[in-house]
């Protein structure tokens, strides 16, 4: 969290810092890594729409799993998140660092609160029967929303150590402005990944009737 | 943060007082020994050790390789049990591609990206150093499962409860390079997790993961490098084709490792934590790993490949006395080669049916892949064609490449017809055909790199008439060697089988073949002791002593740890080679003067970062082996890695400012040596 070699010396060819562009490659990298989850998870739901049986035998639909309320609320929040961050980088610009650590400290807030939330639906689910053992659905949803869990948690972190950072009065200037504004850039891409993933994962069960994989059965009381 | 005491400029830094971090932390500062080694930024040093460590496993894969040739050579043999068959095929083909090729691929990246680019580091120095130890960490992890093998074979893990619990006490990997699901997996309901396989599976799983955190690391690094530290009028179609495919390489790996290590990390829960991705009894898809792996495993064919093709289109046109006939096309073939190397992973799939329209599909994608690569072999020929060509060591090794990679890539279009496929599939015409590929290709490409720039590494020339010899037995022996397979292959002998019976017709040609794998072997192992003679006790040799085009060439050799003196500027591809025998093509920024040029401070952090995925590395499998409190070395290692990270980001960059000759009055030198 400090400058590069090349802050005090030529700057680069392309005129964007390293830092910023391999932020930008990292994040390239890893659209492939989630690509690579969520097709998982959508090829596994086509094949077995009708979701998973729990520990008494009962075939459970995912749409009686899900509470799609809370879960809205918990992406919300997460939005909320990312607009706080984009305040804490505009603020690191104009040099208010105590605008930064107010920000900053919303984003964490809502970050936890976001992954309690996660941890509540985990906890939830489980004990409605859904485990990572028992289904190709768990194996899939926990491993998916958990990465993505583990994204929000290094952010958390990263961020939580960025504010105490700050009283040191080593984080300013340019440097400490572009330090936030990669942490922002980092944000804001999980942010965005969770979007994808609450549609892919959470709305498309709720189109229709039986949501878009249907229930891979003949027409049943659900 | 800056340390300005370390802003003076010194002409040697051990007369800085001690750099100390934030936390107090004393930073290493020798630049001789193996402290300097092991803390070292400097991406020529970085450079070195990759290339150390990758022909060491080289030398491993090839006594791998030379067994399983042994127990071929006769029918119904007993050199080795079938199940020390299947790990040694499976390591061979683990440590070829990922301990051998493709370090000894970034051996040169490190080495030349920097000086071709005209920069005096790579962006990231300590990420540089953070890829090679978790390279050689991962390498070693994946290794170590041979040493828990032998004591199993000895009988030292008898006494313990754990071992007795195993089914399968395979504890080197033996799943083949790709390891398939299931086999590679579990079955049974509810997470009992049954596997089919020993303990080697988990290492490999996870020191695949590490090298792929290693080569993700350097590959952010090298795009960033390319990117954004090239030279004033160092324009992208100025770049030298080398820099140019280590570029495309680079992408690639940084959009295909993801898929790998995905699938990785499902494979790991389904084996240690009884999750279903690919448990065919809660009905997991075992293609779905295929897919996955070749997502990943078609571009890393191209990971392999690119990196020999810019060394090739480097030699070519040095030996030739021209420069390389259609370097734009050229560098638009490496990218179309890249680009549809993401579109044509089911043509290993074939024989799992797809469908006729996906088959059809992969099967045209599969050939319009080779239009590319012929382009790239004529515009080398082009190059060559009517040049005053130098027969040296590396045009020999060169020119091998293009011939025995051409020869793998007609088998490779044969492969693209489907109907042919499935009659090849799993037999020994395709093993025939990734050899010339792989070894043809590849192989002979960084051979002809090694001693091409061998001179400019350590300022010493490598013996030639052994080069030449050991380049003989090279290309003759692995003739001998794959040549017969194609042969063998479409006679019916399948892969991956420990032996076969008498009165196949296959006896003759597989003995010839292990006659050509020993040959290949004495070739190889004559080249490296060549090398490594060369390395400490060659003969010296001036600092262009082939004539050279790119703007390594222009510096002393060994390079000086700043690389430039004075930043170079240059007007024009190939700048180096017009400003020796023509107009002037290569300006220089102004040097630092007094203020010396800016150099980053060595460190422990990325040593320290990436010891915590040695206890990881072997944590894992001992998890998998119910060894108790396993887990403690994962959490612990995770610990390491986490603390390693966190003292790497107070500490900050460092630097210090050192005085080149130039700016201290003694004249850089210039000359462009005889040739």
């Amino acid at each position: 969290m400090s400058d590069t070699a090349a802050a005090h010396e030529a700057p680069t060819s392309t005129g964007i810092e390293h830092k910023k562009l391999i932020m930008w490659l990292f994040l390239a990298s890893d659209c492939m890594f989630f690509g690579t989850l969520i097709s998982t998870h959508l090829l596994y739901r086509k094949l077995f729409p009708a979701g998973f049986t729990d520990a008494e035998g009962h075939q459970r639909f995912i749409q009686n799993l899900f509470n799609i309320e809370l879960t809205s609320f918990s992406t919300f929040i997460l939005l909320m998140s990312s607009f706080l961050m984009a305040l804490a980088v505009s603020a690191m610009h104009k040099g208010q660092i105590k605008s930064f650590r107010r920000n900053v400290l919303g984003v964490i807030f809502f970050g936890l609160i976001f992954l309690g939330c996660q941890v509540y639906e985990f906890t939830h689910f489980y004990h409605e029967g859904l485990t990572i053992q028992n289904s190709v659905l768990g194996s899939t949803f926990y491993v998916l929303t958990g990465t993505h869990g583990t994204h929000v948690a290094i952010g958390i972190l990263w961020l939580i150590m960025m504010y105490f950072y700050s009283f040191t009065g080593k984080l300013g200037g340019h440097v400490g402005a572009l330090d936030v504004e990669i942490a922002g850039l980092y944000w804001h891409f999980v942010d965005i990944v969770w979007i994808i993933i609450f549609t892919a994962v959470y709305l498309v069960e709720y189109l229709g009737p039986n949501g878009i994989w249907g229930t891979g059965l003949p027409a049943v009381a659900q | 943060m800056s340390h300005d005491s370390h802003h003076a400029p010194v002409a040697c830094k051990t007369e800085l007082a001690p750099e100390r971090s934030d936390l107090g932390l004393i930073r290493p500062d020798r630049t001789t020994g193996w402290l300097d080694w092991l803390t070292t930024v400097d991406h020529k040093k970085i450079g070195i050790l990759y290339g150390a460590f990758a022909m060491f496993y080289f030398l491993v894969g090839g006594v791998e390789a030379l067994a399983i040739r042994t127990q071929l050579a006769r029918p119904d043999n007993d050199f080795v049990t079938a199940r020390m068959y299947n790990q040694l095929f499976t390591m061979h083909g683990t440590t070829m591609i990922f301990l051998g090729v493709m370090p000894l691929s970034a051996a040169f990246f490190n080495f030349l990206v920097p000086l071709q680019i005209g920069a005096r580091d790579v962006a990231f120095p300590r990420l540089n150093a953070f890829s090679l130890w978790t390279f050689v960490f991962g390498a070693f992890v994946l290794n170590a499962s041979w040493f828990f093998e032998f004591a199993h074979l000895a009988g030292w893990f008898n006494s313990f409860e754990w071992h007795k619990a195993l089914v399968y006490t395979d504890f080197a990997p033996a799943n083949g390079w790709f390891s398939y699901a299931p086999l590679s997996g579990t079955f049974g309901q509810n997470g009992q997790a049954l596997r089919f396989t020993g303990v080697g599976t988990d290492f490999w799983i996870i020191g695949i993961q590490v090298l792929g955190i290693a080569s993700l690391a350097a590959s952010f690094n090298f795009i960033c490098t390319i990117i954004n530290m090239r030279a004033k009028g160092m324009t992208m179609m100025r770049l030298p084709v080398f820099t140019w495919m280590t570029l495309i390489t680079a992408v690639l790996i940084i959009l295909a490792f993801p898929a790998i290590t995905v699938a990785l990390i499902e494979l790991m829960f389904d084996r240690t934590f009884g999750a279903n991705f690919f448990n065919p009894s809660a009905g997991g898809q075992p293609v779905l790993w295929q897919h996955l792996f070749w997502i990943f495993g078609h571009p890393e064919v191209y990971i392999l490949v690119l990196p020999a093709m810019g060394i090739v289109s480097e030699v070519l046109p040095t030996f030739s006395g021209k420069s390389l006939f259609g370097y734009p096309i050229i560098v638009f073939s490496g990218a179309v080669i890249g680009f549809l190397g993401f579109a044509v992973w089911s043509h290993h799939m074939f024989t799992t049916g797809l469908g006729p329209v996906p088959t059809a599909a992969f099967s045209l994608l599969t050939m319009a892949i080779a239009v590319p690569t012929g382009v790239k072999i004529f515009n080398w020929l082009g190059t060559i064609w009517g040049g005053r060509i130098r027969f040296t060591p590396p045009m020999v090794l060169a020119l091998g490449f293009i011939w025995m990679f051409m020869c793998g890539g007609f088998s490779g279009v044969m492969h693209s017809a489907a109907p042919a496929d499935s009659q090849q599939q799993d037999s020994y015409f395709v093993i025939a055909h990734f050899h010339y590929v792989l070894l043809g290709g590849v192989l002979l490409g960084l051979m002809a790199g090694l001693y091409f720039w061998f001179p400019k590494i350590f300022g010493r020339m490598p013996n030639a008439p052994i080069a030449y010899i050991a380049s003989g037995l090279v290309i003759l022996g692995f003739n001998v060697a794959f040549g017969p397979m194609h042969y063998l292959g479409l006679a019916g002998q399948p892969r991956r089988t420990h032996t076969y019976h008498a009165g196949n017709g296959w006896e003759q040609w597989n003995y010839v073949a292990t006659i050509g794998a020993y040959i290949l072997g004495i070739g190889v192992a004559l080249a490296f002791v060549n090398l490594v003679w060369t390395a400490f006790r060659g003969k010296k040799c001036s600092n262009d002593p082939w004539d050279g085009r790119t703007l390594e060439w222009s510096l002393p050799s060994p390079v000086p740890e700043y690389n430039f003196a004075q930043a170079p500027i240059v007007a024009t591809r190939d700048a180096f080679f017009e400003d020796k025998h023509g107009s002037k093509r290569i300006g220089s920024e102004p040097d630092g003067g007094e203020a010396g040029v800016h150099m980053p401070s060595q460190s422990w952090m990325p040593l320290v970062a990436s010891a915590g995925f040695l206890f990881i590395g072997f944590g894992m499998p001992m998890m998998a082996m119910g060894v108790p409190h396993a887990g403690w070395m994962v959490i612990g290692g995770l610990g390491v890695l986490f603390l390693g990270i966190w003292l790497w980001a107070l500490e900050g960059p460092g630097g210090y400012m050192l005085k080149t000759p130039a700016a201290s009055g003694t004249p850089v030198p210039t000359e462009t040596a005889a040739r």
